[in-house]
C-alpha cells in the first residue's frame, strides 16, 4: 500500500512539474512585438528580402523554442534560445534603420519624379494651347495630371511603391499627349520647311516692292500680319488663326489655316465679321498637294479640299474655322488700303527659332531629363 | 493483491494521461473555420493590422499545440484556452466588418457624387462660353479638360464595384480637385472673352 501511494506521489509529482506554466525569455515578446512593428511599418513592401531573412530566424528561434519548453522542465536551457532571441532583436533593429533609409530614398526619388513629371505636364499644357490641339491632348493631359494628384495622396501617406507605379501612367499619358502634339510644332523646325516659307515670303515682298504694290505676309508662328508697301514694311497687326490653325490646310473642316502664296480675289463690306478680304484658296499647288494626299491615303476618298478663306474682322482673340482674324478696326485700316489682287503669303515660320520650335526643344528636353537618371 | 494494486495504479496513470492529453482538434477545426470565414470576408482589405494580430495569434497556437506534442504527458488546456480567445477575436473581428466595409463604401461614393457634382459645375459654365467660330483656346482647352476628368469617372465606379473603396476614394477625390480647377479657369477665361461677339457658324 505504502509503495502504491508513493508510486502515485511521484507520479502526480512529474506530472505536476510538466504541467507548470513555461517560463518564457522576455525577449520572445519584444521579437514579436518587433516583427509586428516592421510589418506595419513596411519592411515586407521595402525590404523583402532583408525582411524574410529576418522572419527566417524568428522562425528558427521560435521552433528552437518549442524544443526546449517540449522538455521536462528539469531539463530545459533557455540560455541558447534567449540568445538567439536576442540576435533576432539586434538584427531586427538593424532592419529598423535600413527601412528608413530605404524609405527615405524612395520618397526623394518619388518627390522628384513627381516634380519632373509635372513640369513636364506644364509645359505640354502650354504647348496644347499655342498649337490648339485641344482635344485628344487635353483628354491625356487631364488624366495624367488627376493621376499626379493621386500621386500626391499616395506620397503624403508615405506610400511611396504604389506611387511609383501611379507613376508610369502619369508617364503613358504624357507621351501620348506628346505624340500628338509634337507633329504640328517639328513643323516649325524642319530646315527645309522654313526655307520654303521664307522663299514665299522673300517673292512676296519682291512683288510689292518690283510692282510698287502691298502685299501681305501673314506669319502664324508670331500671330502676325504684316502689311508691305512698295517692299518696305507698313503696318503690322496681331491675328487669330484657325481651330487647327498651326497646320497647313489640307481639307474641308479641318479648321487649319492654309499656306502658301494666295491673291485677294475679293472683297465683302457686309459680312458678319465686319469686313472681309477672300483669297484665292485653293490655289494650283494646293490642288496638287491634296490629290497627292488622297493617292497616297492621307485624306479618305470622300474628302473635299475646302475653301472661303478669308481675311475678316471680329477680333483677334478667338479661333476661326482656318480663316485669319483681325481686330474691327484693324480690319477696316487694311480693307481700305489693300485692293482685288494684292499678293498674299500665308507662312509657318521665318526663322527656325520661333514660338514653336521653342516649345518643341522644351518636350524633347523634358524627355531627356526623364531618361537621365 | 501486488498485482491488483499494480493494476490499479496503472489504470490511474493511463486515465490521467488520457485526460489531459487529447488534442483538441474540434476546437483548432472550430477556430480554423472562424478564422477563414472573417478572412474570407475581406478582413485583409478593411483592417490589415486585425488580419495579421489574428495570424499571429494563431501562429501561437499552433506553437504551443507543437509543444505540448512533443511531451510524453501532454496538457492542451492552455492550447484550448488560446483556441477559445482567438475563436472569439476572430467572432467579434466579423462582427465589426460589415459596419467598416459600409463605412468605406459610403465614403467612396460620397467622393465619387463630389466629383461628380464638381464636374457638373464646370459644364454649366462652359455651357454659357461661345462656341463655334470666335470661340477662345483657352476655353476650348477647357472643354477637353472635362471630357478628360468625365472620362475617368466610370474607373471610380469600378473600383467601389471591386469593394477597394480606399482607391476609389482617392481617384474620386483627385477628379473633383482637377475639376474644380477647371470650374475657376473656365470663369477666368468667361471673364477674358466676354464681350466677344458670338457670332452665327460660318
Amino acid at each position: 500500500m505504502t509503495r502504491t501511494v508513493l508510486a502515485l506521489a511521484i507520479f502526480f509529482l512529474t506530472l505536476c512539474g510538466c504541467a507548470k506554466e513555461e517560463p518564457v525569455p522576455p525577449e520572445v515578446k519584444l521579437a514579436e512585438a518587433q516583427e509586428f512593428n516592421l510589418w506595419r511599418a513596411g519592411a515586407p513592401l521595402y525590404l523583402q528580402e532583408p525582411f524574410a531573412r529576418y522572419r527566417d530566424a524568428l522562425d528558427k528561434a521560435k521552433n528552437s523554442l518549442i524544443r526546449v519548453n517540449s522538455r521536462f522542465r528539469w531539463f530545459r536551457d533557455y540560455q541558447p534560445v534567449q540568445a538567439e532571441f536576442v540576435r533576432v532583436l539586434k538584427q531586427g533593429d538593424e532592419l529598423f534603420k535600413l527601412l528608413e533609409i530605404e524609405k527615405q530614398n524612395r520618397a526623394m526619388r518619388v518627390g522628384e519624379q513627381m516634380a519632373d513629371l509635372r513640369e513636364r505636364l506644364q509645359h505640354l499644357d502650354q504647348c496644347s494651347r499655342m498649337t490648339n490641339e485641344n482635344r485628344a491632348s487635353r483628354i491625356r493631359l487631364t488624366k495624367a495630371e488627376v493621376i499626379l494628384n493621386e500621386v500626391r495622396t499616395l506620397y503624403e501617406r508615405e506610400q511611396y511603391r504604389a506611387s511609383e507605379e501611379k507613376l508610369k501612367d502619369v508617364e503613358t499619358h504624357l507621351s501620348h499627349a506628346e505624340k500628338l502634339i509634337i507633329p504640328v510644332l517639328s513643323r516649325y523646325k524642319d530646315k527645309g520647311q522654313v526655307r520654303k516659307w521664307k522663299k514665299w515670303t522673300e517673292e512676296t515682298i519682291e512683288e510689292s516692292a518690283g510692282r510698287e504694290i502691298h502685299s501681305v505676309v501673314v506669319v502664324k508662328a508670331d500671330r502676325k500680319l504684316f502689311l508691305y508697301k512698295n517692299g518696305k514694311l507698313f503696318k503690322t497687326y496681331p491675328v487669330g488663326l484657325g481651330r487647327s490653325g498651326w497646320s497647313d490646310k489640307q481639307r474641308a473642316r479641318d479648321n487649319a489655316t492654309p499656306e502658301g502664296r494666295y491673291r485677294i480675289i475679293g472683297k465683302n463690306p457686309r459680312t458678319p465679321y465686319h469686313r472681309a478680304l477672300l483669297i484665292n484658296y485653293p490655289n494650283e499647288e494646293d490642288w496638287e498637294e491634296f490629290h497627292r494626299a488622297k493617292k497616297r491615303g492621307l485624306l479618305p476618298e470622300t474628302a473635299r479640299i475646302g475653301g472661303s478663306i478669308e481675311i475678316h474682322g471680329g477680333g483677334n482673340k478667338g479661333m476661326t474655322y482656318g480663316c485669319i482674324s483681325l481686330a474691327n478696326d484693324h480690319m477696316e485700316e487694311l480693307y481700305t488700303i489693300v485692293e482685288v489682287g494684292t499678293p498674299i503669303a500665308i507662312v509657318g515660320a521665318l526663322d527656325r527659332q520661333n514660338s514653336l520650335s521653342s516649345a518643341l526643344t522644351g518636350i524633347q528636353n523634358g524627355r531627356t531629363k526623364k531618361k537621365t537618371p | 493483491m501486488k498485482r491488483v494494486r499494480w493494476i490499479v495504479v496503472g489504470f490511474v496513470v493511463m486515465a490521467f494521461v488520457a485526460g489531459c492529453g487529447t488534442k483538441p482538434q474540434q476546437e483548432i477545426d472550430a477556430t480554423t473555420a472562424a478564422m477563414n470565414a472573417v478572412i474570407s470576408e475581406g478582413l485583409g482589405k478593411y483592417a490589415p493590422e486585425d488580419e495579421k494580430k489574428l495570424k499571429d495569434a494563431m501562429a501561437a497556437v499552433n506553437a504551443e499545440l507543437q509543444v505540448q506534442e512533443g511531451k510524453t504527458f501532454k496538457n492542451f488546456d492552455k492550447t484550448k484556452q488560446l483556441l477559445a480567445d482567438l475563436t472569439k477575436m476572430a467572432a467579434d473581428m466579423k462582427a465589426a466588418l460589415p459596419a467598416k466595409k459600409e463605412k468605406a463604401k459610403q465614403e467612396a461614393m460620397a467622393a465619387m457624387e463630389a466629383a461628380k457634382a464638381a464636374l457638373a459645375d464646370a459644364k454649366t459654365m462652359l455651357a454659357k462660353a461661345p462656341k463655334g467660330k470666335g470661340a477662345a483656346a483657352d476655353i476650348e482647352a477647357l472643354r477637353g479638360d472635362v471630357k478628360g476628368a468625365e472620362e475617368m469617372l466610370p474607373e471610380v465606379q469600378g473600383l467601389i464595384e471591386k469593394e477597394d473603396f480606399n482607391a476609389a476614394m482617392t481617384k474620386a477625390n483627385a477628379i473633383k480637385d482637377k475639376a474644380t480647377a477647371v470650374g475657376d479657369q473656365v470663369k477666368k477665361a468667361l471673364e477674358k472673352v466676354q464681350g466677344m461677339k458670338a457670332p452665327a457658324k460660318k
